[in-house]
């Protein structure tokens, strides 16, 4: 099978105003039109330049604040980027600190109905996937129960099989990998080699080192917005 | 040839997602609730009532069928109120987390509102057909009904844009347009009617609401065909709400989520 660029980050740069003028009222901005705090630009990331293509399993390893979460959220259309173009091949599912929009007070089964739907997906294809959603979650016994009474793992689970259950092409994952228990972290990792496989590709933000030995193909190492390095999973020091 | 699949697909997925949030609003609002949607019609009533209790005798007797031409006022007014104070703290507030993890059309959250909002109007109306069979006033106008409906539902979801995306970049626009609505609510012919009032009337001719309760209680009140000045004007408010909306949004959507 011929390999696609599934995504393509060219020059991305994207920066961020900061200071406490920054959320101000209608009336405070009209008073501060004479005497306008001088803005303060932090550049998250900086002419950041890679592609991923189809069955790759993508790394991105940095320290905190150093621009992966940045990068994810550029790549899944949340932030724009000032400079630069993302181009994505296929549908991009993000699992961005396990926010997947679920409400605490609605049952499983109707926090999946949401969920898919902030995803994409129609009231058809979720009846059908619904089964499939249930079982790779484990948690059939709490179908109908509302999970403000779920405990956080069990919560991780529900988020991680509604995302992969979302027909990702893309699937982007931040600090969110190998949650639950043994056979969950079995299942899930067979699921995003799974989505390489048939010809997708998955980025992983992650600080733990055995993660992204253990499933990437290729690691970006970024460092106050710039990626220093850009190889093989052994050759980057975590 | 212009290739209209795209923009019809993205408008269809904004009305699926937007109908799916407002059911769950919805269930969410009535969780719990044994009264269920008495809770819809509690405010309303009450304000109808304080009113017709308070204003009935001075200004209903040069009104006619005042009950019913008070009670219009009141349920368009508070179907505009709800939506619009709701939006305005829609993106900052309630869907923070959610607006800066998954990339969705934003859209859905601000017509989720309108939506939801309406079936409360609906409960609304019910009513209010009730008080139209009890005096015995036709209930066919309320069939010409939604087509008012279907123009008040745009020109809400307009103003309901400009207001939620404004909210990010000036975070007092929740407080200045709950103040705001209260002055429109004193400035609009709810509870009392124009008539002869020149200064009011000339003041009401850049109201969008005077428009839509004058032809919504010709047409289902007093059964007969709004001015065609009135229907211009309605159809002039709804388009320009609805195009400013959309246009604001769009500008401002593509940062809501780094400016929170």
């Amino acid at each position: 099978m011929d390999k696609i660029k599934r995504i393509v980050v060219a020059g991305v740069s994207k920066k961020f105003i900061t200071g406490h003028k920054n959320n101000l009222g209608v009336l405070a901005r009209l008073l501060l039109l004479s005497n306008r705090e001088p803005k303060s630009l932090v550049y998250v990331l900086k002419d950041v330049s890679f592609d991923v293509f189809s069955g790759e399993i993508l790394g991105v390893v940095g320290d905190n604040g150093s621009g992966k979460s940045t990068l994810l959220r550029t790549i899944a259309g949340v932030y724009s980027p000032d400079e630069g173009r993302v181009v994505v091949e296929g549908k991009v599912i993000a699992l961005i600190n396990l926010v997947i929009g679920l409400k605490d007070r609605l049952s499983m089964k109707e926090n999946i109905f949401l969920c898919c739907s902030l995803f994409g997906l129609s009231q058809n294809e979720i009846k059908e996937k619904l089964h499939n959603i249930v079982d790779f979650s484990g948690l059939q016994n709490f179908f109908n129960t509302k999970i403000y009474q779920f405990s956080e793992g069990m919560k991780q689970r529900l988020a991680f099989s509604i995302a992969i259950h979302c027909n990702p092409d893309i699937l982007l994952l931040d600090e969110v990998f190998e949650v639950g228990d043994e056979d969950f972290k079995k299942k899930s990792g067979k699921s995003i080699v799974d989505i390489a496989d048939r010809g997708g590709c998955v980025v992983i933000v992650s600080h733990e080192t055995e993660i992204i030995k253990k499933y990437c193909n290729r690691v970006l190492q970024i460092d106050r917005g710039i990626i220093t390095m850009n190889s093989r999973p052994g050759r980057i020091k975590l | 040839m212009i290739n209209l699949k795209k923009p019809l697909k993205k408008i269809k997925n904004i009305l699926g997602l937007g109908f799916v949030l407002a059911k769950t609003e919805f269930k969410l609002r009535n969780e719990g609730s044994y009264l269920g949607i008495f809770w819809y019609l509690l405010n309303p009533i009450l304000t109808f009532g304080l009113l017709l209790l308070v204003f009935g005798d001075r200004l209903g007797n040069n009104i006619r069928e005042y009950p019913l031409y008070l009670l219009m006022g009141v349920i368009m007014f508070n179907f505009f109120q709800s939506s619009t104070i709701e939006s305005t703290r829609t993106i900052i507030k309630d869907n923070v987390g959610v607006i800066k993890s998954i990339n969705f059309p934003r859209e859905s959250l601000i017509l989720s509102i309108v939506i939801k909002n309406f079936f409360s109007h609906f409960f609304e109306m019910v009513l209010f057909a009730i008080l139209l069979a009890y005096f015995h006033i036709s209930l066919v106008g309320i069939l010409y009904y939604f087509f008012i409906l279907f123009f008040f539902c745009l020109f809400i979801f307009g103003v309901s844009l400009t207001l939620s995306s404004s909210t990010v970049y000036l975070v007092d626009i929740e407080n200045i347009w709950s103040f705001a609505v209260r002055l429109l609510w004193l400035g609009t012919p709810i509870f009392y009617a124009i008539a002869g009032q020149t200064k009011l009337l000339y003041l009401n001719l850049f109201n969008p609401m005077y428009y839509f309760l004058t032809a919504a209680r010709d047409i289902v009140i007093y059964a007969k065909e709004p001015d065609f000045f009135i229907v211009s004007g309605m159809i002039f408010f709804t388009a320009l709400s609805f195009v400013f909306g959309v246009f604001i949004f769009n500008i401002l959507k593509t940062r809501f989520a780094e400016r929170m």
